[in-house]
């Protein structure tokens, strides 16, 4: 049923230009590029204050599809504007070309998916606008220089959680915006990681059967905030989905499957190494019990999973 | 007053070079002011610093638009429409960071340096010429190499450079400030002695006022701005070895690898940033890396 079995089956049609000023190695170029493959020419692309907004600078943009910069906290209200826009051109003026049908698609870091826009966006899938919302979630505000937010996970350092002494960095937990977006009924919720290219464009090419808020959000290594080196890129995506950090799953009104169950957990902590957001865990000293605690935390929730998945 | 203006690539040590010579004036009895530009700094992407020195309090804010001498760190910023290094330059001293020896003279008001290369040679990175660069600003405006050395010192350990490190930065700062003239400020032919020019109204460049809305009509059009000069390490591909599985293709952040008609996987080198993702993912090792060597 996979319209994509591997990397061959790649669109090889490109909305996204070379040039732009992200950094060299970012995961979110590589998120967006995909995504455009599969969704196509006809959409329109909003996006918001975040890294992937110098995509676009003055008088430069680097992506091929109409793309429209809105606030902070205003991503899905914007994309709600265009889409009854278009929608009105055909109900009320009877106009109906493959203009009014483009699809409206959101583009934005985790600081706007879980912190700052979350209000729109919850507002906008509670209406069940006809959207995509894509998250590309790079666990902290990356554009202003890495500070914590609501996607950081525990431990990790950001500019506003130095572990300095004692403290651990960030010491809250994750929030699950898979779970936030899936209580709120959405037709389809999806996680999904670059370092599995198939899995992402099916998951994007699936979304189309859907009317409605059709969400994801997608791990994305940050070379940069997260100190890491720019060709780990792929490596680190697979790891963290490799370690069970990162679960590839999608969710068809409120369903839930995973999309790939690791046999065997690799230790978290070959993860963890290889950014040094997190080596205060390591260094000077080994702090145990914290690597112990994040072990524990991804041990049972795949003992929930395999227990779920068995059982339905 | 005198204006200095720094350009250079993000992760280079600029904002740092800025901040050597800002604290270097200080140290020379001067009143400084030094700060970064805001925005997106993104590592190799263009990024610029500013310091007004001036015997009488500075009451001047914002980024400078005319300044007496322009530093820049990365030689390729010189045809890079959005860095402009020269903007506003009113020929006063230009220094740039280059292996290369400068065609235009000013009247000997064009210095160089192969800062990259001392770097290389006394700290064993090309990516950490901080302390050559504040050194050379600091010595083009005629203050004395002990405060310059000791500005070095304060700065780097300011932002928690290891010791053992912070002295092969101070080898690169002295040779640096030792292979570079002094200027006479006072007597650049581009100084504007009043205070008042730049005073209260914050020169912030503007496009012209027909563009009222920021719409940009030619998608894609970052393809002018060629990235590929950011790279320190560049990819070559072995077209023995590479079977066309368009591996590297997928994963390439910035569209700079492209399948040809033989089959098989091409670098676009005018953009690629040299991330080497393209190298670590080839299952048939057919990817190498060389160093990059830049040509203008
Ligand atoms: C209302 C508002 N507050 C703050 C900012 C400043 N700002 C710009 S980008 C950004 C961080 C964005 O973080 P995230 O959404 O995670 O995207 P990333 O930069 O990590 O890609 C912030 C705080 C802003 N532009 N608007
Ligand atoms: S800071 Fe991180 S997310 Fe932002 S452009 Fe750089 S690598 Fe990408
Ligand atoms: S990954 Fe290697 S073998 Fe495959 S196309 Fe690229 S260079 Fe060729
Ligand atoms: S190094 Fe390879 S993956 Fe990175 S930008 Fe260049 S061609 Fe693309
Ligand atoms: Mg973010």
């Amino acid at each position: 049923m996979s319209r994509y079995r591997g990397v061959r089956d790649i669109p090889d049609e490109e909305y996204v230009a070379p040039g732009s000023a992200l950094c060299a190695g970012c995961a979110a170029e590589i998120i967006a590029r995909h995504m455009l493959k599969v969704l196509g020419r006809d959409t329109i692309m909003v996006n918001v204050p975040g890294c992937y907004a110098i995509s676009t600078l003055f008088p430069y943009t680097a992506v091929k599809v109409p793309f429209v910069f809105g606030v902070f906290g205003g991503g899905a209200a914007v994309a709600q504007g265009i889409r009854d826009g278009l929608d009105i051109l055909r109900e009320k003026r009877g106009i109906n070309n493959e203009r009014v049908n483009y699809k409206v698609v959101v583009y934005v870091g985790d600081g706007a998916a879980y912190d700052i826009g979350f209000q729109s966006t919850s507002a906008a899938i509670h209406r069940g606008l006809d959207f995509y919302f894509v998250c590309y979630d790079n666990e902290a505000y990356g554009n202003t220089g890495f500070q914590l937010s609501g996607a950081t996970p525990y431990a990790s350092r950001t500019s506003t959680s130095e572990p300095v002494g004692d403290s651990i960095g960030n010491e809250y937990r994750k929030k699950d915006i898979f779970e936030i977006w899936r209580a709120h009924g959405a037709p389809y919720v999806a996680t999904i990681s670059v370092s599995h290219i198939t899995d992402m464009l099916n998951k994007f090419e699936k979304a189309k059967e859907f009317r409605g808020p059709k969400l994801f959000v997608a791990l994305s290594i940050c070379p940069t905030g997260w100190g890491a080196s720019e060709e780990e890129t792929i490596r680190i995506a697979r790891l963290a989905v490799e370690t069970g950090m990162w679960p590839l799953k999608e969710a068809v009104y409120g369903e839930v499957r995973h999309t790939f169950i690791p046999r065997r957990l690799k230790p978290v902590e070959e993860y963890l190494k290889t950014q040094r957001r997190f080596r205060h865990l390591f260094k000077p000293v080994r702090r145990e019990e914290e690597i112990r605690r994040i072990q524990e935390a991804v041990e049972e929730y795949w003992r929930r999973v395999r227990e779920s998945e068995a059982g339905g | 007053m005198y204006r200095f203006r720094f350009h250079g690539r993000g992760g280079q040590g600029i904002k740092t070079a800025s901040r050597i010579f800002g604290t270097a004036a200080f140290l020379e009895g001067f009143n400084a002011q030094d700060f970064p530009m805001y925005g997106p700094e993104r590592r190799g992407a263009p990024v610029a610093a500013y310091v007004r020195i001036s015997r009488e309090p500075i009451v001047s804010r914002g980024y400078i638009n005319n300044p007496d001498v322009v530093i820049v760190g990365d030689e390729t910023l010189l045809f890079d429409p959005i860095a402009d290094p020269l903007r506003g330059f009113g020929g006063g001293v230009l220094f740039v960071n280059t292996p290369s020896t400068p065609r235009i003279e000013l009247d000997g008001h064009v210095v160089t340096l192969d800062i990259t290369g001392l770097a290389l040679e006394y700290i064993g990175r090309t990516s950490a010429i901080s302390a050559g660069v504040g050194a050379v600003a600091s010595k083009i405006a005629g203050f004395t190499k002990s405060n310059t050395l000791d500005a070095v010192a304060m700065e780097l350990e300011e932002i928690g450079v290891p010791g053992e490190l912070i002295d092969k930065n101070l080898k690169l700062a002295e040779v640096s400030y030792d292979s570079v003239p002094s200027f006479d400020l006072e007597s650049l032919p581009s100084i504007e002695r009043s205070d008042f020019v730049d005073m209260g109204v914050v020169q912030v460049r503007l496009d012209d006022g027909y563009i009222g809305v920021a719409t940009i009509a030619n998608l894609g059009n970052t393809a002018i701005r060629k990235t590929g000069n950011w790279r320190i390490l560049k990819p070559i591909i072995d077209m023995d070895k590479c079977t066309g599985c368009k591996i590297c293709f997928a994963y390439c952040p910035d569209v700079s690898i492209y399948m040809g008609d033989d089959g098989k996987a091409h670098i676009n080198y005018d953009y690629c940033k040299g991330c080497l993702i393209c190298s670590s993912v080839c299952p048939f090792k057919a990817i190498t890396m060389v160093r990059e060597v830049k040509t203008l």
